[in-house]
């Protein structure tokens, strides 16, 4: 019964926790840019992300051990520390576009400029982290965060061809701006697969002593519920092609992202968008600072643990309120929120090679996975991305300079 | 036993399973005619960003010492004080009586005087 009420709270949480900054913005630019046409971009990222964090999930339930520790345990320090800087860089970029989206939505409600939101909810975030257990932070944003759900019931009230949808999964040129088109292309799936992701359900599935024997459960749990996730993301996709495209509005501000819930939901468009992104970024945020807590202590060993108290991993806490005052500075010197969540996104793209290569080799490790080694599709899937991951990692930032 | 897979950069725990940090270095006794032999592990920021360059190790030991943290490390544990090797290396000591808790209980010290952290 326990396992059966985790699956259900996992599967909710997941598709509650998927939309975030990075995934509205690519996904609202894609739409209100190309119509339909980049759907198949957010269908192979969510796939690709499910895979990453299935394997994530069983690498922790069976070595007990979270993605960063088995890292620096298998490969050194010396292997670790390029992509493991190069993370937390980007982390503190991508926590301060969150910031700044959460930011921007008090702003659609308030009328008030966004900067002044910034250290608010910086003190809410730090607030959360310093009074909440682990169960807290991921059940009870991830429940607030089904308000996201919004785009997929705006997309189906807009009532979009099913022939064109499906036609859309499979990947097309574009007639126009080849190079905008690869490089958003590019951008959802640095936008979905984010590297924190990965080590944030792994430290979780320790945090929730997830066992070799509840295995379907992470497997149930990451298919099904970043799968459905997906479908939230190319909600805004769908709204955003039928909105704004024919009305030849192009996403370059989340004032204007907005606008996309106007049809549907009427004189409530702007404070159920303004709701969607708020506590999809703010939760986002949350699980970001908390990840550069357990990235540091477990690679250092240093006691962790969201569920410890604070004074007992005094470490792990300063890790992560560090890393959000890094972010905080960030979000207060007065970059605008998009082009810092697209600039995060590309960089991710850089490094997805290396944060992808290690579970290769961890996932047929006998040592640290016992029986469970990925079989001939996970190993192609994984050899796939990583051979993938580096031929984007060269593109990315020429199409950031020509396409961003 | 192979010391870089089975040794170096594993989780080291006190002898009640307390968290201490990792073996960040080694040190090796090495002998005439005979096989060298592991001496010591080392746990610190400042020996491992040493492994890295000598220079980061140099700038490490100098932030410990900037912050007055620097008083018996980097930890020095004999191999003789090793209990066991397996998922972590288990030491025959108690975290808080070493060094490598110098920084965790005086950060413990900041973070205990804030409400609700206990």
């Amino acid at each position: 019964m326990s396992a059966l009420v985790d699956l259900v709270l996992g599967i909710v949480t997941s598709i509650g926790g998927f939309v975030e900054v990075g995934s509205i913005s690519t996904a609202a630019q894609a739409g209100s840019e190309f119509g339909f046409q980049l759907l198949w971009a957010i269908a192979a990222a969510t796939v690709m992300l499910a895979m990453l964090v299935e394997m994530s999930g069983r690498l922790a339930a069976v070595s007990k051990r979270s993605l960063a520790a088995a890292v620096r345990e298998r490969f050194g320090i010396h292997f670790q520390i390029v992509p493991l800087t190069a993370e937390l860089l980007i982390d503190v970029l991508l926590l301060a576009a969150e910031i700044g989206g959460a930011a921007i939505a008090v702003k659609l409600l308030t009328g008030v400029g966004f900067q002044w939101w910034i250290l608010p909810i910086g003190v809410a975030i730090w607030l959360v982290l310093w009074l909440s257990g682990f169960a807290v932070i991921e059940y009870g944003l991830g429940l607030l965060g089904l308000v996201t759900l919004a785009f997929v019931a705006s997309a189906w009230q807009l009532k979009p061809a099913v022939s064109a949808l499906g036609a859309s999964l499979i990947p097309s040129l574009p007639t126009h701006h080849h190079t905008r088109y690869a490089f958003l292309a590019v951008s959802i799936l640095g936008a979905t697969v984010s590297p924190y992701l990965l080590n944030f359900y792994s430290s979780g599935s320790i945090e929730e002593k997830l066992n070799e024997s509840e295995l379907w459960v992470n497997r149930t749990t990451a298919y099904t519920g970043m799968c459905f996730g997906g479908v939230v993301s190319m909600g805004v996709l769908v709204t955003s092609a039928m909105v704004l495209q024919p009305r030849h509005i192009i996403v370059d501000s989340y004032d204007q992202a907005a606008l996309m819930f106007v049809p549907v939901f009427g004189r409530w468009a702007i404070m159920l968008f303004a709701a969607a992104l708020g506590i999809g970024c703010f939760g986002a945020a949350v699980e970001l600072t908390l990840n550069a807590g357990y990235t540091f202590a477990q690679v250092f060993g240093w006691s962790w643990g969201a569920n410890k108290p604070r004074r007992d991993a005094a470490r792990f806490t300063s890790a992560f309120t560090l890393v959000l005052l890094a972010a905080l500075a960030v979000g207060l010197i007065g970059f605008d929120p998009l082009r810092l969540t697209m600039l995060s996104v590309a960089l991710t793209v850089v490094i997805m090679p290396a944060v992808v290569l290690p579970f290769l080799v961890l996932m047929n490790d006998e040592k640290y996975v016992k029986k469970h080694t990925s079989g001939a599709i996970g190993n192609a899937f994984l050899a796939l991305l990583t051979i993938l991951g580096g031929l984007l990692a060269l593109v990315v930032i020429p199409l950031e300079i020509l396409g961003g | 036993m192979d010391l870089i897979r089975d040794v170096l950069d594993k989780e080291v725990v006190d002898r009640n399973g307390r968290e201490m940090g990792r073996v960040d270095r080694l040190v090796l006794f090495v002998r005439e005619g005979a096989p060298p032999r592991v001496a010591a592990i080392e746990l610190g920021p400042a020996v491992l960003a040493c492994r890295l360059r000598p220079l980061f190790g140099r700038w490490a030991a100098a932030l410990e010492h900037a912050f007055g943290v620097d008083e018996g490390r980097p930890v020095r544990i004999s191999f003789g004080e090793v209990l066991d090797i397996t998922d972590h290396v288990k030491v025959d000591l108690a975290f808080g009586e070493t060094a490598a808790a110098t920084i965790e209980q005086r950060l413990r010290r900041w973070v205990g005087s804030i409400p609700r952290s206990s």
